[in-house]
């Protein structure tokens, strides 16, 4: 009977049913047979909802719509060009620099891509880097700089597994820094290889492009230091962020009109908070029953049988990771999977900020792994190329940034090292 | 049917202007806090507790007008490789068991809020906490009629399409 059950919620997900829904019935039908009232449910959600940070979410989210819908993306563009122009392997840097930016405020919702894509696509054309090349940099970085705050994922993950997000936002400048710079290795080599030419550094375009961008640059820097400052918490940093930046695209840039745009934006950006937010209302409760009736331990009494070592853990963890990041988006992933990963990578003794590095690195090479990444959907659509042709153009990214992820697992240091320094 | 529609548009303009303006006051009122707590060393108590339940209110307003603009996330990963003809049947499907789905989640809603109705916890300048709670049966309301009425229109036009 419960295979079938199974079974049955199983192919209503593959079939398309929302993930909300699905989530919901395998929590009514378990509250059911647990002879448990329904009304069960919604209890957790209302333990989310009293924590302070929950109000960060819309804030940013809001924050990251207005910025993705002004000239953000050109100035951003351009400041990058004038500076990482001049060296080897420079366009890459900057299509990776300014996609990770915009990633940190826009969460990775595949609006990097759109967004950044029409900008940066054509201009590695341009500097004659091969199509496959530029296809698959655009595509895998799409989901760069999810680490970096105040990427919503890192607050999502925040609130689930009950850690600091002022530890996440700092654990994560490191790790996600490593991904950029492997990457623009591989950029480097490229370019070599191809023999492209460089853009000189030019004083007078650098100044006019950094003039036109004062007043986005420093914004993720403030919101770092404001934190670790001790200035404002990360809901107080939302705020003035979310204020912030309405005041300088519709005052200062006026690429935003406050009454024609502004209500647009909020409507839009407020579709997508409650999307995850849903997911939130009937997840949480489901998976607080499973931790209830021992599932993960159970679960891991099966796998101590066989691992012994949090190194074998944390393998199986990163093919696990791997395969929910590509079939899942980030956001129920997290969602789902970390409240019933975390009672047993306790066990194995692994930090939880560092679980929380690796579960986002994980997720977001997920994003662009074939077959169904979906990233790889979004930049097919966006860059009108077929899905194969963007399985082969992502293949030597996924190969840099497995390595990547690997060092990320298995060396902590690198997350942990500026929250031990900072204590 | 075109009157069903009518009232649906009308709904969510209603939904999406308390929407923009919850947005808005959160937005203001949490810089507000900001300022005040910053500048004059002083904050309003009932405020924190007030914009959390905003949260909530927005991101559910947001919830039921994602039906209408098919934002929900889902795993749609069997349509990929089947025919066209067999996808709208199966938007039948999946649209009727989402709103069957969300008709029992109203139910459970229904019954929280009355559980907390009872209790009779107060959150702040005496308002019961379930007045705010009546957001979730609410928004899930309207998320199981749209997800019905959707999957009625699709059995209806794919019926006509057969004959």
């Amino acid at each position: 009977m419960t295979f079938f059950i199974i079974l049955g919620i199983i192919l209503l997900t593959l079939i398309g049913t929302p993930l909300f829904a699905v989530i919901g019935l395998a929590a009514l039908l378990s509250f059911y047979f647990a002879d448990i009232d329904s009304a069960a449910i919604f209890i957790e959600l209302y333990r989310v909802a009293s924590s302070p940070t929950l109000l960060a979410i819309p804030l940013f989210t809001f924050a990251g719509f207005v910025m993705a819908e002004s000239k953000t993306p050109q100035r951003l563009t351009r400041l990058s060009q004038c500076f990482l122009g001049g060296i080897p392997g420079g366009v890459p840097l900057v299509v990776l620099m300014a996609c990770a930016f915009f990633t940190a405020f826009t969460g990775a919702s595949g609006v990097t891509i759109i967004a950044l894509g029409g900008l940066l696509y054509p201009l590695l054309l341009k500097e004659k880097y091969s199509k496959n090349f530029s296809l698959g940099l655009m595509t895998s970085s799409g989901s760069l700089g999810l680490l970096f705050p105040p990427s919503l994922p890192l607050i999502l993950y925040g609130l689930v597994a009950q850690v600091n997000i002022d530890q996440l936002f700092i654990a994560g400048l490191i790790p996600g820094l490593l991904m950029i710079f492997i990457i623009a290795l591989y950029g480097m080599f490229i370019s070599s290889r191809l023999k492209i030419k460089r853009t000189p550094f030019q004083l007078g375009d650098a100044a006019q492009a950094l003039r036109a961008a004062a007043w986005e640059i420093p914004l993720p820097f403030a919101i770092i230091f404001g934190i670790y400052g001790g200035i404002f918490t990360v809901t107080e940093a939302a705020a003035v962020t979310a204020v912030y930046v309405v005041v300088i695209e519709s005052w200062v840039y006026k690429d935003i009109h406050p009454f024609k745009d502004l209500p647009r934006l909020m409507h839009d950006s407020m579709i997508l908070v409650g999307t995850i937010l849903i997911i939130l209302g009937t997840a949480m409760g489901f998976t607080s029953y499973l931790v209830d009736e021992q599932i993960p331990m159970q679960m891991l009494e099966t796998m101590q049988k066989y691992i012994h070592d949090p190194i074998t853990f944390l393998i199986l963890l990163n093919v696990f990771l791997l395969l929910v990041g590509c079939m899942m988006d980030i956001f129920s992933a997290i969602i789902v999977v970390v409240p019933l990963i975390v009672p047993i990578a306790k066990s194995y003794d692994i930090n939880m900020v560092h679980l929380g590095i690796i579960f986002l690195t994980n997720l977001e090479i997920g994003y662009s792994t074939p077959p169904v990444g979906i990233n790889l959907f979004i930049a097919s659509s966006r860059f009108k190329e077929p899905v194969v042709r963007l399985y082969r153009a992502t293949l030597p990214f996924l190969g840099i940034r497995l390595i990547g992820l690997l060092l990320i697992t298995y060396i902590p240091w690198f997350s942990l090292v500026l929250i031990n320094y900072l204590q | 049917m075109q009157i069903l529609r009518r009232f649906d548009h009308y709904l969510a303009k209603f939904e999406s202007w308390v929407l923009v303006f919850l947005l808005a006051l959160m937005v203001l009122l949490s810089f507000g806090q900001v300022v005040l707590r910053n500048v004059f060393d002083f904050g309003l108590l009932w405020a924190d507790t007030f914009l959390r339940q905003l949260v909530l209110w927005v991101g559910f307003l947001g919830a039921s007008l994602a039906v209408r603009e098919k934002r929900h996330i889902a795993i749609d990963f069997i349509p990929n490789f089947l025919p066209e003809r067999w996808l709208k049947p199966l938007r039948v499907v999946v649209d009727f068991s989402t709103g069957m789905i969300s008709l029992f989640l109203l139910i459970a809603a229904w019954n929280f809020l009355q559980y907390e109705k009872e209790s009779g916890s107060i959150l702040f300048l005496d308002i019961p906490v379930w007045i705010f709670q009546t957001i979730l049966p609410f928004s899930l309301g309207v998320i199981a009629i749209r997800f019905l009425f959707r999957s009625l229109g699709g059995a209806l036009s794919f019926w006509k399409a057969e004959e």
